[in-house]
């Protein structure tokens, strides 16, 4: 599924009306309304746990300083784990939007450039050969994975004519089926590889420190400046490539820009909480649909959405199998396919 | 090549050939001479009456029989591959008998049967599940007799059942009357802190999630609770284990209910290493227990075999001793 979808001679940027004008201000207003359910859901992902703690003991673990069991598991456990599910949220449904604005493809997601193929087999090299057991030690192989990987298919895809999104996404699907292989090859050969890779393979925001979180937050920042300022590029090129040169876009440097953006935004929230499928993919077709084609809306409300998605399903893996919860990568493969087969059944989709 | 050259080539291979397929004849016909039929007699396993030989020279083990072989002194040819910490845990004596076997398989289920059948086994000793043991049951027994155990055999019962099939029955009685005095011993001096006092005993296994843990209801503590009589938790009548539930570290703090904490420790006392990220967290420190000297390293050397479960009482009997005395 990998073919681009054909170029259309409609909707580019905010000069061309879309199938549905949006005002502005309605934007703005889904926006704002956007962000208070996020505000809600960070307050109930604190409040929210395998266990029942008073919401005075939780505000005054927040404020206070006094110690006690429930105090540590609301410092240790519900505050790091909402801070890691809205930075990854962010960061998954932001880089979606990049890989389907570059690509002009509206199944494309991160995974469709190698991220979590390279991630992936990175870590089962350090898990399996290097026998790194700790999740400090491998974020970082499976996040230098994912840029390698990522480099090597915009190498792979880069022609004498210039990097092409065909190319690139073919190659993508290449370099991943081969990794995949040989990350596979590699499990089974080492159970002890297995065991360590089947909980990371699944996604969860669980028993990840803020520690984690730290040394990743620069690179988003990085990577958000670099999706702000290719995002009027994108938008012309949403035209297809000869309008985009006519109006001055250099299209080689908007790709290798928002591939750095999207590598980095992917493979840090991978490398934070392993391979979370359906966010990057769902999350960029339901903000389309709401503020129609300009892709800084786009942007910010992916970016939003992605945190909302991804803090709502963990909410929820708490609680339906209490008090075992069920990762966060699950819960968004249940609610993420149901929610985008009815988008894409709708009468006009949300295309490119 | 010449034609001559090709038909030379072709002479050749064909003699080649058919001096193997000679050499091979010949070997199978000098083989079974020097290998008598040996005397067999019944023993009643999983799988039916099977008919072993009386004295086994070279037994394969399979699953979880592997450890309790060795552990009555047996020395299998060839093994499926234990975990590294597991073997750590053995005696060096079957640690090194353990090493000199030939690894058939990384796990029970994906066994190497043309390495097995290269081994020559007179005997195989297999506890796996059911459905894993039925799909290569046929290829097992046409390699040599095969005595299965299925997984609800109780540890005592296995004991005997590989002692009894492979031979080996010269160091289980000894055992036996070790483990039986232990056992009196500990339940005998602990009367009182045994009836009245809650258990709980917790693990993190090297495969569990990051930040979850598991109360243990299988393993070492299970024969605390069914041979000691402590006062573990299990689990209801028909549902799983307790220790299949993956808890969050949130959950640590409701081990506070429970008067005692047990813990897996390994043999020079420390937290085992997937357990140590438990111990070190904030909450696990703020516990009433930990606090006051309720919560108890116990080294698991393994469950199902009378050489680990003494083991396990012997550290089980140094832990409740440094309780502190109530009230």
């Amino acid at each position: 599924m990998t073919a681009l979808a054909p170029q259309r001679d409609g909707p580019g940027t905010a000069a061309v009306p879309g199938p549905r004008r949006r005002l502005p201000g309605m934007r703005l207003l889904g926006l704002v309304v956007a962000l208070v359910v996020l505000v809600v859901l960070l307050v109930l992902s604190v409040m929210i746990g395998s266990t029942a703690i008073a919401p005075s003991v939780v505000w005054d673990a927040l404020v206070g300083s006094s110690v006690g069991i429930d105090q540590f598991a609301i410092r240790d456990y519900r505050l790091p784990r909402t801070v890691v599910g809205l930075v990854v949220g962010v960061a998954l449904g932001l880089s979606g939007a990049l890989i389907q604005a570059l690509t002009r493809n509206p199944l494309a997601d991160p995974g469709i450039l190698g991220v979590h193929a390279g991630a992936s087999f990175a870590m089962t090299v350090a898990v399996g050969l290097l026998g790194v057991r700790d999740v400090h030690g491998y974020m970082w192989f499976a996040f230098v994975g994912a840029l390698i990987v990522t480099l090597m298919v915009l190498a792979i895809g880069s022609t004498r004519q210039g990097s092409s999104p065909v190319v690139m996404v073919l190659a993508g699907v290449c370099v991943g089926a081969v990794l995949g292989g040989a990350r596979e090859a590699l499990q089974l050969t080492d159970p002890a590889a297995f065991d360590a890779m089947r909980s990371w393979n699944a996604g969860s925001t669980a028993g990840r420190a803020l520690e984690v979180v730290w040394p990743i937050l620069p690179l988003f920042g990085v990577a958000l400046v670099l999706a702000v300022a290719v995002s009027g590029s994108l938008n012309a090129m949403a035209l297809g490539d000869e309008m985009a040169v006519a109006q001055g876009v250099r299209l080689g440097r908007t790709r290798v820009l928002a591939i750095i953006a999207l590598t980095l935004l992917a493979g840090g929230a991978t490398a934070i909480a392993g391979p979370i499928g359906f966010v990057g993919l769902m999350v960029p077709h339901v903000a389309r649909w709401i503020v129609g084609p300009n892709q800084r809306w786009i942007f910010a409300y992916s970016a939003v959405l992605g945190a909302v998605l991804l803090l709502a399903s963990d909410v929820l893996g708490r609680l339906v199998i209490r008090p075992g919860e069920i990762p966060v990568g699950v819960v968004t493969a249940f609610v993420g396919a149901p929610v985008l087969i009815v988008l894409a059944r709708r009468k006009k989709a949300s295309g490119l | 090549m010449t034609l001559l050259g090709r038909r030379g080539a072709v002479v050749a291979a064909t003699l080649s050939i058919t001096a193997l397929v000679l050499t091979a004849c010949g070997g199978a016909g000098t083989e079974a001479p020097a290998d008598p039929v040996a005397e067999t007699r019944t023993v009643q396993a999983g799988n039916g009456a099977v008919e072993v030989p009386v004295a086994p020279q070279r037994v394969a083990t399979i699953g979880n029989t592997t450890l309790p072989f060795i552990d009555l002194g047996g020395k299998p040819v060839g093994v499926t591959a234990e975990s590294d910490s597991d073997v750590a845990l053995l005696p060096a004596d079957e640690q090194a008998t353990y090493k000199s076997a030939t690894i058939l398989a990384p796990s029970a289920d994906e066994v190497d049967m043309e390495k097995l059948a290269g081994l020559d086994p007179d005997l195989i000793l297999v506890q796996v599940p059911e459905s894993e043991f039925e799909s290569i049951k046929a290829r097992l027994t046409a390699i040599a007799p095969t005595v299965f155990f299925g997984l609800d055999a109780e540890w005592k019962a296995l004991a005997d059942g590989v002692a009894d099939a492979g031979n080996v029955t010269g160091a289980l009685g000894a055992q036996k009357a070790e483990f039986e005095q232990r056992l009196a011993a500990i339940k005998e001096k602990y009367r009182g802190i045994v009836g009245g006092t809650s258990f709980v005993d917790v693990t993190r296994y090297s495969s569990s999630d990051p930040g979850t843990f598991a109360i243990a209801d299988i393993g070492c503590s299970e024969i605390a609770r069914d041979e000691v009589g402590m006062n573990f938790p299990k689990a209801a009548d028909g549902a799983d284990p307790l220790a299949w539930t993956a808890l969050p570290f949130e959950q640590i703090g409701e081990l506070s209910k429970y008067d005692v904490i047990t813990y897996p420790v390994d043999v020079a006392g420390r937290p085992t290493e997937p357990f140590a990220p438990v111990v070190e967290t904030n909450t696990w420190k703020a516990l009433p227990e930990v606090g006051s000297g309720h919560a108890l390293g116990v080294f698991c050397p393994g469950n199902n075999s009378y050489g680990s479960v003494i083991r396990y009482l012997e550290s089980l009997d140094r832990a409740l001793a440094t309780l502190p005395a109530t009230g």
